[in-house]
């Protein structure tokens, strides 16, 4: 899918938050975007996704105005720390997986993803028993149900331990790899495990720093 | 006692329809229930509730003036205003969109203070209590069919569209992304919930509608491991609160309502209870292996 950003700004109440964006972002490219708390790094991609709705500025999805877009399958979102679900709830993780797979997808892919990301064991765990890394891996496999063009991340790491982010960063690489748009927010300075494209690093001064991976880096990284 | 009452409730017609109705309810609000707790929304049918009086305190005003609207059945107002006041909630949350709880208690605040005005109006205020503490012993033949094709449509909508209003229930802001319409889903959700809340409302009463959906999924949710086994363990509980609550009802002539939601509460503190010993004797033989 093709993203292109023009002129976008955001503000909550009197306070701007993005200010006069442009950017695009090609199909299979591997963009990370960076920044402290409150720059902003969450509302760009809630605004990427529709979910904060654009007033200042423009924003097109394979050339559609976000404002009329309705192939919202063709993305998959996980939340920072999943705060949109009622994970308290009991709930057993194919409950969860069964009521997602409304589109295209054939009951037993979950049990492939699962399969894929090394849990298939916790299929009948209740979601509120899960460890933050568990808990991930269930909301990646949601996000994939659809096989969307564009998988987007926001501070997915951020509650996992070492081992679980290495297996996560290798899993994202190997989906765009497969040729799926990765949007990956974290607030890490290591960029290093990454195989990203480009970055784009969101300052508190509502300034934005955008970096494509130079071939040096590239050959450093291999 | 329970034997007379056994013998009254199949030989008598007003204590089998209330049975069949209580039966029906006891599925229908644990039903329901369950999405309305999932959803964090437990208020809401307290506050539809109100509004859905006002519908039938604007029936009984009417009716005063000579004007027989729905054909003089109260309920169908009731209806149209619940779903009114659904809208309300919806309106007024986009306000205060941080803050759910104050959309409701505007329009709960609305519905308490236009009913009150309307039922003096009617100058029948003698029907309020039966409005707010319900009595399933004298619903009539016509309100028990109703109850029935409310029921399957409602239970229908279930079946077939279970992954979708579960997908907006457990995380709105994605459930587009998995293919559903949420707008259309919201609205399906806030017309069939203000339905269920409005015929539960001659049931058990404004006061005590959700207390009818909300506390058997409470009792539930302490001991079940899924949402299935939640849903089924409610509706049991559900069950077990109408049978024992009509028993208490006939036998003690204390309102249906009432006691139905009595047994609810009975239920709700014998599974807090019965956890917390069963709990307590895990942690000690825990620490008894340990040693």
């Amino acid at each position: 899918m093709q993203i292109d950003i023009r002129n976008l700004s955001f503000a909550y109440g009197r306070k701007t938050i993005i200010n006069g964006l442009s950017h695009s972002i090609n199909p299979g490219d591997y963009l990370v975007i960076r920044g402290k708390n409150g720059t902003g790094k969450s509302t760009l991609i809630k605004c990427l996704l529709g979910i904060n709705s654009v007033k200042n500025g423009m924003l097109f999805l394979d050339n559609t105005d976000i404002n009329t877009f309705k192939y919202w399958t063709k993305f998959g979102y996980v939340s920072q720390d999943f705060d949109n679900f009622n994970y308290e709830f009991p709930l057993t993780v194919e409950e969860l997986l069964k009521f997602s797979s409304i589109k295209k997808t054939q009951p037993q892919d979950y049990l492939k993803l699962l399969d894929q990301m090394g849990v298939l064991d916790i299929l009948n765990q209740n979601i509120n028993s899960l460890s933050g890394g568990q808990l991930q891996r269930v909301f990646i496999v949601r996000a994939m149900l659809n096989t969307p063009e564009v998988l987007v991340l926001d501070e997915p790491t951020a509650s996992v331990d070492k081992q679980n982010t290495e297996f996560f960063y290798k899993t994202i690489d190997a989906y765009n790899k497969q040729g799926i748009t990765i949007i990956l927010i974290t607030h890490t300075d290591s960029l290093e495990a990454l195989n990203y494209t480009h970055t784009l690093t969101m300052n508190l001064d509502l300034s934005v720093d955008i970096e494509q991976k130079t071939p040096e880096k590239e050959a450093k990284l291999l | 006692m329970i034997l007379s009452f056994l013998n009254d409730l199949f030989t008598l017609d007003f204590m089998y329809r209330a049975l069949i109705a209580g039966l029906i309810l006891g599925i229908l609000a644990p039903l329901i229930g369950s999405i309305v707790v999932v959803r964090r929304l437990s208020f809401i049918a307290d506050t539809l509730g109100h509004f859905s009086l006002v519908g039938i305190a604007v029936s009984l005003f009417l009716s005063t003036l000579g004007i027989s609207i729905f054909f003089e059945r109260p309920l169908y107002l009731g209806i149209a205003f619940a779903v009114i006041g659904g809208f309300l909630i919806e309106l007024f949350r986009r306000s205060y969109k941080n803050y759910k709880e104050i959309s409701m208690v505007i329009v709960i605040s609305l519905g308490s203070a236009l009913s009150a005005i309307f039922f003096s109006l009617s100058k029948k205020t003698g029907s309020l209590y039966n409005y707010l503490f319900g009595s399933i012993l004298t619903i009539t033949d016509y309100y028990l069919v109703l109850i029935i094709i409310i029921a399957a449509i409602v239970i229908a909508l279930f079946i077939i569209f279970w992954k979708q209003i579960l997908s907006i229930s457990f995380d709105e802001t994605t459930a587009k992304f998995l293919g559903v319409n949420v707008g259309l889903f919201q609205m399906m959700f806030m017309i069939l919930l203000s339905v269920v809340v409005s015929v539960l409302l001659e049931a058990a009463g404004v006061l005590l509608i959700s207390s009818m959906m909300i506390i058997p999924v409470a009792s539930a949710m302490r001991i079940s491991w899924s949402f299935r086994s939640t849903l089924v363990i409610s509706i049991v509980f559900s069950e077990l609160s109408v049978f024992f609550g009509l028993w208490a009802a006939y036998s003690f002539k204390i309102p249906s309502g009432a006691a139905i939601v009595s047994v609810s509460i009975i239920i709700l503190i014998i599974i807090a209870m019965v956890k917390r010993i069963v709990q307590k004797r895990n942690i000690a033989n825990l620490e008894e292996l340990q040693k």
